[in-house]
């Protein structure tokens, strides 16, 4: 195997490795008092949440940044950052209301964080349908930046309209969406284990969109380059009105 | 109707107006490519045009000379070469400083439907700081001041262009592109745009002519060039 | 910021506003359509009087915001390309036609927040108090939507399905404003402090608004 094959493969190896060791860990710690066996979620549910966010902040840099520099490897890293957001946010929601229909018996909570999350999801699903919109990278760079941006800039002042919000009218203490105690160091090092594995995915993930995207623009650059006929050329001469 | 009179040729070949030095030649591309999205409509321009001038822009139905005539006037950049055009570079943002200095009349109408022909040209004036009774006066130079109150959206093809034709009149500029500037005009307005051409060629500005009709410009024209496979020659 | 810079706005906020008058889309359209909801909820869930009532602040912020992005994204306010050519060779600073287009969308809005004001106190029996604060609300609201709704219409200009995003980015992001002005409006029906939510409105005004003027350029630009 030669070097090059070997880098490229780290990605899947590191990947494998981390999920492997989350995965075990989660199944051998202990369940929980009250929840019993549905903790496990937990060791998924958090890390995929911590990603989202890490994934948003991250669109947020690389959005300021491209605006400031008008490099489009930083627009890359928004975006592939933004795609891989929306999809652990997705995976929150999803694992969020199993787990409240199981524990709580109810899909949805008003909860502050988990009405955050579905704001975040909403913001970052537009961001990826105006990049949808425009083929042209440097214009879709530009216009998914500020986007990138603003949304980043908004979320905060969202955090706490949404908090305050909670805090003047508390749900039903049957709903609160409290996480589990902690109550074992197994528990712990599991939960830290896997959020460390979701970051292994989400930087394997990054690497591995950002070189797609940056394919797909050398695709479109090398056909530029080469001799193809301008977009005028496709029109000729009607041939009702053509000599012969 | 002469506004153009602040424009006061000096002996270096550069002048100077309002507030920026026009530096002759007015326009120089130099290898230029563009691409609208992904396709590439312009590849290897070269063209100089010099204060005084008058050019004819010929070529075939989507050859490009509409997103040629935007090139120049700013407002798309080239993606490769490079490019100045009143002595500002295309690709930097001293580009945006020249542009009140261009006037550009396209073959769709930028007039908006819904304000009156004088409306519009009152807006076009505040948004350019120019004295807002200049609107009128242009409206009757274009031969329009009976209908300077009608919409227009209700307005034909041929009233609208007029109305942009007394936009530039009004507006002093150093650069005019003009997009066939003879479709949908009767007789009179055409006599009436060949003397704006010809009058801003005599007052040291430029002027590039997009058209079919090779007859009339190159009566006008002093010299043409033409687009084929997105190139000049 | 120049003398010619305020000239600009004004123009545009003219330009924006003759044209909303003759084509009255706002008017004839949007407001009607905003009255036509608050009409339809109760004949979906229920007429009871007290209920109605106490929906009734929150249905009218929910149908102002849903509703008057379309006032932002309105045909009035949009322009096609050789418009927005000639604008920019007239040298129309884009801070300036993004500051102009957000107040004439402000100031539609502020129509808008009125005529389906009345409608709403009329038909769920809503109670007005601190008149004051409310029309400070209404006012802060009215700029807060417009500038997200004129900033975003402004990202997505140009492109073909772009105008049918503003909506979808629009919605999550005035979060902070349509819980402002609900809870504002609970604050003084049951007398809490409301400056921390009037505060948090203005700050959506003030980061949109520097957002909105310093990739004004950026944008038109791209």
């Amino acid at each position: 195997m030669n070097v090059q094959t070997r880098i490229r493969r780290w990605p899947w190896v590191a990947i494998v490795l981390a999920i492997t060791v989350a995965f075990v860990l989660s199944m051998v710690s202990p369940k929980d008092d009250v929840q019993g066996e549905l903790v496990r979620i937990m060791y998924i549910h958090v890390p995929a949440a911590w990603l989202a966010y890490v994934a948003f902040f991250v669109t947020f840099l690389g959005s300021l940044t491209y605006l400031l520099t008008k490099n489009l490897k930083w627009d890359r890293i928004a975006a592939a950052s933004a795609e891989i957001g929306v999809f652990f946010t997705g995976l929150t929601l999803a694992l969020g209301m199993i787990w409240g229909k199981s524990t709580w018996g109810v899909w949805w909570t008003w909860d502050a964080r988990l009405t955050l999350t579905a704001i975040m999801f909403f913001v970052y699903l537009g961001y990826l349908a105006l990049r949808r919109t425009t083929d042209d990278p440097i214009s879709r760079a530009s216009r998914a930046s500020v986007l990138g941006v603003l949304g980043a800039v908004q979320i905060p002042i969202v955090h706490f309209s949404v908090v305050w919000w909670r805090t003047l009218h508390q749900p039903p203490s049957l709903v609160r969406p409290d996480g589990p105690a902690i109550q074992e160091s197994l528990m712990l090092v599991a939960l830290i284990v896997g959020v460390l594995a979701f970051t292994v995915v989400y930087v394997s993930a990054m690497v591995k969109r950002i070189e797609l995207i940056h394919l797909e623009d050398r695709r479109i650059e090398i056909e530029h380059s080469i001799d193809r006929p301008v977009a005028g050329d496709s029109v000729v001469v009607p041939e009702l009105g053509a000599k012969t | 109707m002469s506004d153009s009179s602040s424009v006061s040729q000096a002996d270096s070949g550069a002048y100077v107006s309002d507030e920026v030095t026009v530096i002759d030649p007015l326009v120089v591309l130099d290898g230029v490519d563009v691409r609208v999205g992904s396709m590439q409509i312009l590849r290897d321009v070269n063209l100089e045009v010099k204060a005084g001038e008058i050019v004819g822009l010929f070529g075939s139905n989507g050859a490009g000379k509409t997103t040629a005539l935007r090139l120049i006037a700013t407002l798309i950049r080239p993606a490769q070469g490079v490019g100045t055009v009143l002595g500002a570079d295309l690709s930097a943002p001293e580009r945006y400083d020249v542009r009140r200095k261009i006037g550009m009349i396209g073959h769709v109408p930028g007039t908006f439907p819904e304000l009156s022909l004088l409306e519009n040209l009152e807006y076009a004036a505040r948004v350019a700081g120019v004295p807002i009774d200049r609107a009128k006066d242009a409206l009757a130079a274009v031969g329009l001041a009976a209908a300077s109150d009608r919409l227009a959206g209700a307005s034909s093809h041929g009233m609208q262009r007029r109305t942009e034709f007394a936009r530039e009149l009004m507006i002093d500029r150093s650069l005019l592109l003009l997009d066939e500037p003879h479709s949908a005009l009767d007789r009179d307005a055409v006599d009436l745009v060949e003397g704006l051409i010809e009058r801003k060629a005599a007052e040291g500005g430029a002027v590039i002519v997009v058209s079919h009709d090779r007859d009339r410009i190159n009566a006008i024209a002093h010299r043409s060039v033409e687009l084929v496979g997105g190139t000049l020659s | 910021m120049t003398t010619g810079f305020w000239h600009q706005v004004e123009a545009v906020v003219h330009r924006d506003l003759l044209r909303e008058r003759r084509r009255g889309d706002v008017l004839w359209v949007t407001i009607p359509f905003g009255a036509l909801a608050l009409l339809l909820v109760p004949l979906a869930i229920g007429t009871d009087a007290s209920m109605l009532r106490d929906i009734g602040v929150g249905m009218y912020w929910v149908i102002v915001m849903l509703f008057g992005v379309l006032v932002a994204v309105g045909k009035a306010s949009r322009e096609t390309l050789p418009q927005q050519d000639a604008s920019s060779l007239l040298g129309l600073d884009p801070a300036a036609g993004f500051v102009g287009r957000t107040m004439s969308s402000a100031i539609l809005l502020l129509a808008f927040e009125a005529v389906v004001g009345v409608v709403a106190v009329g038909l769920y029996n809503i109670e007005i108090i601190g008149v004051g604060w409310l029309v400070l609300t209404l006012f802060i609201v009215a700029i807060g939507l417009a500038l997200l709704g004129t900033l975003t219409a402004g990202i997505v200009n140009s492109t073909s399905t772009g105008i049918a995003l503003v909506p979808l980015l629009v919605a999550p992001l005035s979060v902070p404003l349509l819980l402002g002005a609900t809870q504002s409006y609970d604050g003084l029906r049951y007398g809490n402090a409301i400056i921390s939510w009037v505060s948090m409105m203005m700050a959506v005004v003030i980061v949109v608004s520097m957002i909105g003027v310093l990739t004004a350029r950026p944008l038109q630009e791209s």
